[in-house]
């Protein structure tokens, strides 16, 4: 459970509801990196000055690729539509990844980005991410509990080191069912997992390699 | 400790204003090194090295700039393309585009702007400098107009 929580707005018609959870997992996840000065870390979603102050003040470098923009409605379609079934073109997603070093990374902070790809996708899309994990780098994931059916459109960004900031639930629906705790630890098979639950409905999911 | 400002709502327009004294147009497409001792506002296309050691840059909404860049300040509000190193600042607007890696001394980041590439605080001004030696020239020269 987190130690606190707090709505920064009020929710009113129209307006975006602003919170932010300290976050159990970015403590521990931090905790890991203590002795990393300059920690190398990528951020799969959209670039928020937030997320990026937090991390710049930690002295990080961060990388930065757009992973979730291509899950916007009107983004793109990411299905190869012309085979039957239609095949899920992951190389295009990943086409949003800068060139990284392979073991280089300290951390990968990925928002709710493997419940928005389908699950065929998601042992390559891991393969590829824990490629750039060093030994003992630690992969952030966000999942949905499996009560929360919408919120697909939902913006997480770093209001602190080890707090995490929610702006808005939004009505888009999640396309998939949500990854479970199983799949998770099906994936990362050479990886220890250890999963912090909260009270906003979401899972966090830290991946050390 | 990085000195980093971020901003939920929008930063004031940059206005086309008489500070710059140089000014690339929207319909120029310039291809060379750049390099000189005065503030430059590119709204046009350029493509190769720009070098303003102790001068801002400034790459305009409708600005789409190929290069390397050096510069003490950076201020993007359209597409760069290359490496950005600033002894000062980087200031990424809303509807910056960014494909390439950022160095500065400290970032001004608006919600929205698009970055592919890493971004790294440099903390020592004098590193910038060292990168690449500096112009001698003293008036920005566009060796080629095409």
């Amino acid at each position: 459970m987190p130690a606190s929580s707090r709505t920064a707005r009020a929710p009113s018609p129209g307006a975006v509801t602003v919170t932010a959870n300290v976050s159990l997992g970015l403590e521990w996840l931090w905790q890991q990196l203590q002795d990393d000065r300059q920690p190398k870390i990528l951020d799969c979603g959209r670039m928020q000055g937030a997320t990026m102050r937090a991390l710049l003040e930690r002295e990080a470098k961060v990388y930065v690729a757009d992973l979730l923009s291509a899950f916007r409605p009107d983004a793109p379609d990411l299905w190869d539509r012309s085979q039957d079934p239609p095949v899920f073109r992951l190389g295009e997603l990943l086409r949003q990844v800068p060139p990284i070093p392979s073991g280089s990374l300290s951390a990968v902070f990925s928002w709710q980005l493997f419940d928005l790809i389908p699950a065929s996708a998601l042992p390559e899309l891991v393969e590829r991410i824990l490629s750039y994990l060093r030994p003992g780098g630690v992969l952030f994931c966000l999942l949905r509990d499996s009560n929360v059916r919408e919120g697909a459109e939902t913006r997480w960004c770093l209001e602190a080191l080890s707090t995490l900031r929610k702006d808005g639930d939004g009505a888009m629906p999640f396309a998939y069912p949500p990854v479970t705790n199983r799949q998770i630890e099906g994936l990362m098979l050479s990886a220890n997992v250890k999963t912090f639950l909260t009270r906003f409905g979401w899972r966090e999911v830290l991946v050390r390699k | 400790m990085p000195d980093i400002a971020v901003s939920r709502t929008a930063n004031p327009p940059i206005p086309t204003n008489p500070n710059h004294s140089t000014v690339l147009g929207g319909s120029l497409v310039v291809k060379g090194e750049l390099s000189g001792q005065e503030d430059l506002l590119i709204e046009g296309q350029f493509e190769g090295t720009v070098d303003l050691p102790d001068n801002a840059l400034t790459v305009g909404a409708q600005g789409k700039v190929k290069a390397e860049i050096h510069a003490r300040q950076v201020i993007v509000l359209g597409t760069v393309e290359g490496k950005i190193t600033a002894k000062d600042k980087i200031d990424l607007r809303k509807t910056a585009n960014i494909i390439g890696d950022l160095a500065s001394a400290s970032f001004a980041i608006e919600d929205g702007a698009y970055v592919k590439g890493s971004v790294e605080s440099i903390r020592e001004t004098r590193e910038v400098g060292q990168e690449k030696p500096r112009s001698q020239s003293h008036k920005t020269a566009l060796p080629s107009v095409v």
